[in-house]
């Protein structure tokens, strides 16, 4: 593919948005998510001359925002911020991303509580409208393992979407 | 299995819609793209052809120039070898006409000492 700043600031206009988004989803920040997309971005120019054909560009890119934002994750899992932890609990996000909550929708914060593989296959399913086999492909992930976190992520978010709106009604 | 979509999932797709980028996204990427370098009159030369070439001469200039000091010290080699074969010809030549002289004494020496051996014979008797 041509690396001419033309064309790439053409490929970053057209998926900046899908980049930003599954950084943003698997991370919770909108700082950090935004400085990932833009390292994603960076080593697509690089790839560019290996590429070929925007579906080749659209599943790398699917592909590496997945990995990065997942990289940036444990950097910060491993420095101790607590976004290990957060997963846990559906209700005990660490004090970051509740800071973020305002801007991210009912579902988004609730995805947050799942752990990050499973955030990761939510995202493509739900976002890119993957179907699983296209997910196993993309993150060369096993079939049966791309279908079981869906069923088990779904389960989790209904069964917490009923409790918060158990809990919405009561007052 | 998740494949009966249901309205959950229906909200998990709505919900989950791409977001828009932050404002000035992607001019933030593209200052962070690596600028090329400005086109000059040296630009040619910067292209991969001009710089396997230069790089080609200078490893046949590297390879030429061992030939020619390998020769060169061959040359010399021979010169010495040459010089060292003479000088021990004119050693070996002079070596005989010593001993030539030497054994030439001898002999005289021996040939005076048996005339002087019989003119004593001669007197005794």
């Amino acid at each position: 593919m041509d690396q001419s700043p033309e064309t790439f600031r053409a490929v970053v206009e057209r998926h900046q948005a899908r980049v930003y988004s599954i950084a943003l989803r698997i991370l919770g920040d909108s700082g950090v998510a935004e400085e990932v997309a833009q390292d994603v971005f960076l080593e697509l120019y690089r790839a560019m001359p290996r590429l070929d054909g925007e579906s080749h560009v659209t599943a790398w890119l699917r592909r590496v925002a997945c990995h990065r934002a997942t990289d940036a994750l444990r950097r910060r899992a491993a420095r101790g911020d607590g976004a290990a932890e957060e997963y846990q609990d559906g209700m005990a996000l660490r004090p970051v991303v509740r800071e973020f909550l305002p801007l991210m929708n009912r579902v988004e914060q609730l995805l947050l509580t799942l752990p990050p593989p499973q955030r990761e296959v939510m995202v493509l399913r739900y976002q890119e409208d993957l179907e699983p086999e296209d997910i196993a492909l993309e993150l060369k992930m096993p079939l049966a393992t791309v279908r079981s976190y869906l069923q088990r992520a779904v389960k989790m978010l209904r069964a917490k979407a009923e409790r918060t709106l158990k809990e919405y009604s009561r007052g | 299995m998740v494949e009966p979509r249901d309205d959950f999932e229906q909200e998990l797709r709505q919900q989950l819609q791409a977001r828009p980028a932050p404002e000035g996204f992607a001019d933030r990427v593209m200052a962070r793209v690596p600028k090329r370098p400005a086109r000059s009159g040296w630009v040619g030369f910067r292209t991969p052809v001009w710089q396997w070439a230069v790089a080609a001469l200078l490893v046949l200039g590297m390879v030429v120039g061992g030939l020619e000091r390998e020769r060169q010290q061959r040359i010399e080699g021979e010169r010495a070898r040459d010089q060292v074969l003479l000088a021990l010809r004119i050693a070996g030549s002079t070596l005989r006409d010593v001993q030539d002289k030497v054994n030439a004494g001898a002999s005289q020496q021996k040939l005076s000492q048996k005339g002087a051996g019989r003119a004593v014979l001669d007197r005794d008797q």
